[in-house]
C-alpha cells in the first residue's frame, strides 16, 4: 500500500471516528428517541450507562413508579393514560427495557400490548383482581379468584373451560357457582349444596341400585337428567356392587 | 461459480433470511447472527495470515476455499443482521464497506482463476517445447502477468478490508458501550 493511500485512509477513518463522537445520535443510535424524550436525543448517557446499556435506575429518577400512568415525569396529570392500573411498583425486577424501548428503530419491532405477567411479584401475580376488573356478567360476578383455572395470562379469550364438557347446566341447575364450587375452587365440586341432593337421599337412591361408590357424580351423570347415565369408571371397574337382595 | 451467481445468491439469502426472521418473529436471532458472521469472517482470515507466513499450518489451497466460503457466509449473516432498516450511520457504513469487499473478493476469485489458467496454459506450452522441468519452473516462478494482476487487485482489496475492519470495530465498540447484554 502506498504511503499516500495509507495517509488518506487514516485521515478518512479518523474523520469518521470524530463524527461518531460528535454526532453519536446519528452515527450509532438506532433511530431518534420517542417524542417525550426528544430533548435527550443527543445525550446518550442520560439513559445509558457505559458497558451496561440503558439503566433503569436512571429511568426512575424521572419516572416515579407510583406515578406512572397518573403523572408525567414533570408532575403534570396525564389526561389520556394508557392504563389506569398502577402496577409498576409491583414488578419483581426493575428492568424498564424489558417492555419499553425509546429508539424509534427498536420500537418499530417491539411487540405492542404484550405484558409478561412473570415480571410481577409472585403475590401480585396470584391476585388478578389487583389489576384487572372483574367482568360484570353473572358468572364472573360470583367469583373472587382462581381466574387462571379458565383463563391464561397471555389471552383472556379463549377461556379454556367448557362447563358442558363436565356437566351440562340445564334449567334445573341454574345455580350460583359457589353452590357447587365451594370457596370458588373450580377444581372441586359438590352436588350436596342444594336441597334436592342431600347425602342421605343420594346414598339411598344409589344403594337401591347396588351402587356403592357415588362420590364423583359427574363420572356417570353428564347432566341433570337422571336417566342419562354414562358408563363411568365405577361401572367399568365393577364398582356397582352386588344387589343386596341378590 | 460465476461472479453474478454468487452475488445474486448473497442478495437472495439476505432477503430470504430477513423475511423469515420477521415472519417467524425471531428478530433476536438476527442480532446474534451479526456476532456469528463476524467470528466466521475473522476465522476465514486465517488464510491471509497463512499467506503472509504469520502462521505455518494449513494447506493454502484448502485455506483459500475456506476463506472464500467463510467470508461469503459470514457476510450473508452480517447482512441479515443489518436487516433492511436504516437507523444509525456507522453500522451502515460498515455494511457498505463489507459489501464492497465481498464484490472485491469475488472479483479476486475470478482473477485468481484466470491467473491459474494462464499459468497452466503456459506450463503446457513449455512442456510441448520439450523444456526440462527445472527450466520450466524457473520460467514460471515469476510469471509477470499473473503476479501483476493479483498485486493490482490486492491494492484495492486490502484497503477496502481495512476500512471495513475499522468501521466494524467502531460499530462493535459502540454496541459494547451502549448495549445492555443482561
Amino acid at each position: 500500500m502506498s504511503r499516500k493511500l495509507k495517509i488518506s485512509l487514516i485521515i478518512g477513518l479518523a474523520m469518521i471516528a470524530a463524527l461518531t463522537f460528535v454526532f453519536a445520535h446519528w452515527m450509532v443510535a438506532p433511530g431518534d428517541l420517542m417524542a417525550g424524550h426528544a430533548e435527550l436525543n443527543t445525550n446518550c448517557f442520560a439513559c445509558h450507562s457505559a458497558l451496561t446499556g440503558a439503566d433503569s435506575g436512571k429511568c426512575v429518577t424521572c419516572h416515579k413508579l407510583s406515578e406512572i400512568g397518573r403523572l408525567s415525569s414533570k408532575g403534570t396529570p396525564i389526561l389520556k393514560a394508557k392504563t389506569s392500573t398502577q402496577f409498576h411498583q409491583e414488578l419483581n425486577a426493575q428492568n424498564c427495557v424489558t417492555c419499553h424501548s425509546d429508539h424509534k428503530g427498536v420500537m418499530r419491532y417491539k411487540s405492542k400490548g404484550q405484558f409478561n405477567h412473570a415480571l410481577l411479584k409472585a403475590e401480585t401475580n396470584a391476585k388478578c383482581q389487583a389489576c384487572h376488573q372483574l367482568p360484570s356478567d353473572s358468572l364472573h360476578k360470583a367469583m373472587t379468584g382462581n381466574c387462571t383455572q379458565c383463563h391464561s395470562q397471555t389471552k383472556w379469550r379463549p377461556a379454556s373451560f367448557d362447563h358442558n364438557a363436565y356437566f351440562a347446566l340445564d334449567e334445573d341447575h341454574v345455580a350460583t357457582c359457589v353452590t357447587c364450587h365451594l370457596a370458588n375452587d373450580y377444581k372441586r365440586y359438590t352436588c350436596y349444596g342444594c336441597h334436592e341432593h342431600t347425602l342421605a337421599n343420594i346414598r339411598s337412591e344409589h344403594m337401591e341400585e347396588g351402587i356403592r361408590q357415588f362420590n364423583n357424580c359427574v363420572e356417570c351423570h353428564g347432566s341433570g337428567n337422571k336417566h342419562d347415565i354414562k358408563g363411568g369408571k365405577a361401572s367399568k371397574e365393577g364398582k356397582r356392587g352386588k344387589r343386596e337382595d341378590d | 461459480m460465476p461472479f453474478a451467481f454468487l452475488l445474486g445468491l448473497l442478495a437472495a439469502v439476505t432477503l430470504a433470511g430477513d423475511y423469515f426472521l420477521h415472519r417467524l418473529d425471531l428478530l433476536w436471532v438476527g442480532r446474534y447472527l451479526g456476532i456469528l458472521g463476524t467470528l466466521l469472517i475473522i476465522c476465514a482470515l486465517y488464510y491471509s495470515a497463512r499467506k503472509r507466513k504469520w502462521v505455518s499450518k494449513g494447506n493454502p489451497r484448502t485455506l483459500i476455499r475456506l476463506h472464500e466460503f467463510g467470508t461469503w457466509l459470514g457476510s450473508a449473516m452480517v447482512l441479515i443482521h443489518s436487516g433492511i432498516h436504516i437507523n444509525a450511520v456507522l453500522p451502515w457504513l460498515a455494511t457498505a464497506a463489507m459489501s464492497a469487499i465481498v464484490v472485491s473478493g469475488l472479483v479476486g476469485k475470478i482473477l485468481l482463476k484466470q491467473s491459474q489458467q494462464h499459468v497452466k496454459d503456459k506450463l503446457a506450452f513449455f512442456e510441448q517445447q520439450g523444456q526440462s522441468q527445472v527450466d520450466i519452473e524457473r520460467a514460471m516462478y515469476w510469471d509477470a502477468l499473473a503476479l501483476k494482476t493479483m498485486m493490482q487487485w490486492r491494492k484495492v482489496h486490502i484497503p477496502i478490508f481495512l476500512i471495513f475492519a475499522t468501521l466494524a470495530l467502531g460499530h462493535i465498540f459502540s454496541i459494547f458501550l451502549f448495549w445492555g447484554w443482561a
